[in-house]
């Protein structure tokens, strides 16, 4: 065993052994404790599974939370800003859950088994957010990200290859739905979820099946193009398909050292997410509602569509007259729409009511040397690819 | 939209739910008072506290004028081998009685007497009024904070730095250093630490002392004026006033929640079902039982019950009334002294003896106490003993120590009185939780929240429920947990009316 500290203090998932085996350039990151490969191969092979096959990602670390309880559907309802309180079982939602402030804590998704069990999933750890919001609420939460092993499968084959790996007429599965599968022997839940805005699913067992699911995956999906996948080529999907991420393209409220920091649903584009029609309170709900009748909301989180080929890391973004209006968050060359695109956060009315004479400033690293690019960019939607497919029901099919 | 019945409807009918709804009354507001028991008055109560101090002038002009007689009362420290010290509130006097035991103690005295009197009048504005809310960006607002920031200032360079020394200190220090005699220590001691949660030796012991003299008129160990008639004429002078004003007043009517339409408060739901609709709700209960009983759980943002639960409310303040059947002779004292205020506090140590075991939930065999005589012409006389550090919920189950406890406070009196254990007819003893059971507290506190600088002026009950105004709109509150604090003035009942007057 090893003593030092420094490797031993750090988590392996259940699919380690298969993990590391598939790692072919040792590139790792530590994710809630736990260590998961940044890129098995390069970051295009990767890509282009996901895009064109069957792409693998070890999602166990991921925070998980199951809710249980009498009191469960309503103290969930009570948490997140949007409204829950038709959300039907075997289904999941997207969420995001605030402060008192307003300001938005972190986004996730909700999976209803009962209205008695949910399990929450988000990439931090809240438990203590948890704990303490269920004050007043008759329900236990258990924090089941290290007892849940999860892998996501995500691009136009994963359906194929489940199928292929035992889980029948998942085909039928409709987006943001879930169902129980025993496929050889052991129980598997699979969701079609995922966060690369293509047809994909999340599928979630006991650690002791992992090794075991791994393999009859990987052999389910050898004719499909099937390869693991790692975080970099995740950020690449994640941000063609116009997700945003806690701490890159804004500060969790609780991690923001300056308040100015802190963004509400509303300046982050999520603003569909907040329902103040619900019956009943929420978290946030006070200080969400004084910004919306006062229209103090000052920033919004767009779609940029850049001029050129560079991408927009980190520019500034500026008006026709050079004054500062905002930042790239989020930026990449699109291989799949040949678009240079990105996420940026603005100053409003700029991205709002004014979408033109916007302007990154792009450094583009060249050798040690950076070649200082003014590219114009167009205010389009977020979402810059949304392929048909991901939301067809029956699923495509290959063989 | 429920038709309106009430301009507001007032949770508790203590006597700062009365001084608040007889100052709405008073303006034609149409006002309803819920009280849980069977009579108001709440914790003004012989059952409770051992005298009622002064109204402030301020609380009884806001509702025409209380036509309250008040008596002086002296100090007693009681000193085993007999030699007390009677305090009087005249410091001229005083100086002499004090000098008679140590001449350097009897002019520190006065110096000190000096000092603390200017620094609780510098404060004293600021506790009768409503507190300043920085958050709201308002002119009157920041004007009152930097008024009280030049108050300061303006005790000169000397008195200033003085009074940045003192305000986090505890009192034991700076009585060890002014005082030779441990008897003055433990008295000026005892009147500091009365009703905290806090050793004499505790950061922060010496502001309660000045919140007191603050709300109390400058007085206290020695100058105290007493109301005559006691919580009685207190509670039925402001009854009938309510009378007066057109108060409706439900008795026995405990309400199990607030009813919130539109994230808005707009009436009560009593346990047995029935409902009543106001404009306003404002609650005399603590802020404790208001947020998470009232208002509910469900119905706070995750950081408000957060800081609700922080909220430090746990009362330290047991009651023990003594039935006599004749009047108790106490040593060396003639029948003069035994109207006064009797303070067993031997020394700064005594204290801190007894506070340590109340910080596991244990109990002193040597307990604090202050004691007062009842005595009318047609009834037997009685004894009302205060005793502190009794905790909040006691290590063993209160119910399986009550006894032991009692007959040890009996033994500690028969040190000081040979014949009192002949003189007992009954005894009632009132810990803090049944405190808490009887009189729906919380905690069981007497200031529905601890007297200390995190929990004082903006920061009471809790950060953002300041200025009587609660996390949900039209709900106010109006009790001893919002500033300035208990003590029976009614100030907090006045200063809430004010917010609501403003707002209806």
């Amino acid at each position: 065993m090893n003593s030092d500290l420094r490797f031993s203090a750090l988590k392996k998932t259940p699919f380690h052994s298969r993990t590391s085996l598939a790692s072919r350039t040792n590139k790792w990151y530590t994710w809630n404790g736990f260590t998961v490969p940044t890129e098995y191969s390069t970051v295009e092979l990767e890509y282009t599974a996901a895009r064109n096959g069957t792409s693998v990602m070890d999602l166990t670390p991921m925070g998980k939370y199951e809710i249980t309880g009498d009191d469960a559907h309503l103290f969930v309802d009570y948490l997140v800003t949007r409204d829950l309180s038709e959300m039907k079982d075997n289904t999941v939602a997207y969420i995001i859950w605030c402060n008192e402030d307003g300001k938005v804590l972190d986004d996730g998704t909700i999976f209803k088994y009962s209205s008695k069990k949910f399990m929450l999933c988000c990439a931090v750890k809240i438990f203590n957010w948890l704990n303490d919001s269920a004050e007043g609420f008759d329900v236990g939460i258990k924090d089941v990200t290290d007892t849940i092993a999860a892998l996501s499968l995500q691009g136009p084959t994963s359906c194929s290859t489940l199928k292929n790996y035992g889980a029948h007429d998942l085909e039928t599965l409709a987006p943001f739905e879930m169902k129980q599968f025993t496929i050889d022997g052991y129980n598997v839940l699979i969701s079609r979820t995922g966060f690369t805005g293509d047809l994909g699913y999340e599928i979630w067992t006991d650690p002791e099946n992992a090794e075991s699911a791994w393999d009859s995956i990987f052999e389910a999906g050898k004719q499909l193009k099937i390869r693991p996948f790692g975080m970099h080529a995740l950020d690449m999907t994640r941000i063609e398909a116009g997700f945003i991420q806690t701490n890159t393209d804004f500060m969790a409220a609780e991690d923001a050292l300056r308040p100015v920091r802190m963004r509400s649903p509303y300046e982050i584009g999520m603003g569909w997410l907040v329902h103040f029609k619900k019956k009943n309170y929420f978290v946030g709900k006070k200080a969400l509602k004084l910004e919306k009748e006062k229209s103090t909301t000052e920033r919004c989180l767009v779609g940029l569509d850049i001029d050129g080929d560079k991408p927009a890391h980190g520019s500034v973004i500026y008006n026709e007259k050079k004054e500062d209006i905002g930042i790239v968050t989020a930026a990449m060359w699109s291989p799949t729409m040949k678009r240079n695109i990105a996420l940026a956060s603005l100053k409003r009315p700029y991205g709002i009511k004014i979408k033109d004479n916007i302007f990154a400033e792009i450094y583009h690293p060249e050798e040690i040397e950076y070649r200082k690019i003014w590219a114009k960019c167009k205010v389009v939607k977020r979402q810059f690819y949304n392929p048909e497919r991901r939301n067809k029901v029956p699923a495509d099919l290959y063989e | 939209m429920s038709d309106m019945q009430y301009d507001a409807i007032i949770i508790g009918g203590g006597h700062n739910g009365l001084v608040c709804a007889n100052i709405l009354g008073k303006k034609n507001k149409k006002v309803l008072v819920c009280e849980a028991r069977e009579n108001c008055g709440g914790m003004v109560n012989h059952e409770i506290i051992n005298y009622v101090p002064s109204v402030p002038n301020s609380v009884s002009q806001s509702i025409g004028g209380l036509n309250l007689k008040y008596i002086p009362k002296g100090t007693i420290a009681l000193s085993e081998s007999g030699k007390h010290i009677r305090l009087i509130g005249n410091l001229h006097l005083d100086h002499a009685t004090i000098a008679k035991f140590s001449t350097q103690d009897a002019d520190r005295y006065l110096e000190f007497h000096d000092k603390m009197s200017q620094f609780s009048k510098t404060l004293g504005k600021f506790m009768l009024d409503s507190p300043p809310r920085i958050m709201n960006n308002n002119f009157s607002d920041y004007a009152k904070l930097f008024k009280l920031g030049l108050n300061v200032r303006m005790l000169g360079k000397k008195r200033f730095n003085e009074f940045a020394r003192m305000i986090g200190l505890n009192i034991a220090d700076e009585l060890e250093d002014n005082f030779e005699s441990t008897l003055l220590q433990g008295l000026i001691a005892h009147d500091s630490v009365l009703g905290s949660n806090l050793g004499a030796r505790s950061p922060g012991s010496l502001i309660n002392l000045l919140y007191r003299m603050a709300v109390h008129g400058n007085s206290l160990f020695g100058g105290i004026y007493e109301m005559e008639g006691g919580s009685e004429s207190f509670i039925s002078a402001l009854l009938e006033k309510c009378n007066r004003n057109s108060v409706e007043i439900k008795t026995s009517a405990s309400v199990k929640n607030c009813l919130i339409e539109d994230d808005k408060a707009v009436g009560v739901e009593l346990h047995n079902g029935e409902k009543f609709f106001g404009k306003t709700v404002i609650s005399n209960a603590d802020p404790r039982s208001t947020y998470l009983c009232l208002l509910g759980a469900q119905n706070l943002d995750t950081d408000v019950k957060r800081r609700i639960k922080h909220h430090r409310s746990k009362g330290r303040v047991a009651k023990l009334s003594l039935e006599l059947k004749q009047m108790p002779e106490f040593n060396d004292c003639d029948i003069e002294d035994l109207n006064s205020r009797m303070v067993v506090s031997p020394s700064i140590d005594y204290i801190e003896e007894n506070f340590n075991p109340s910080k596991f939930d244990k109990l002193s065999s040597e307990p604090v106490l202050e004691i007062c005589l009842k005595k009318d012409k047609d009834s037997n006389p009685s004894l009302d003993i205060q005793v502190q550090y009794a905790p909040y919920r006691a290590h063993g189950g209160w119910e399986n120590i009550k006894e032991d406890y009692v007959n040890s406070i009996i033994k500690i009196l028969s040190k000081y009185s040979s014949n009192i254990e002949s003189c007992i007819e009954s005894k009632t003893f009132i810990t803090p939780d049944d405190i808490e059971q009887n009189y729906h507290v919380s905690g069981g506190h007497w200031h529905h929240g601890e007297i200390q600088i995190d929990q004082l002026f903006m920061l009471r009950p809790i950060p953002g429920a300041a200025q009587y105004r609660t996390h949900l709109d039209g709900l106010y509150l109006c009790g001893a947990g919002a500033h300035p604090g208990g003590g029976m003035h009614g100030i907090s009942g006045k200063n809430a009316a004010k917010v609501v007057l403003g707002d209806l």
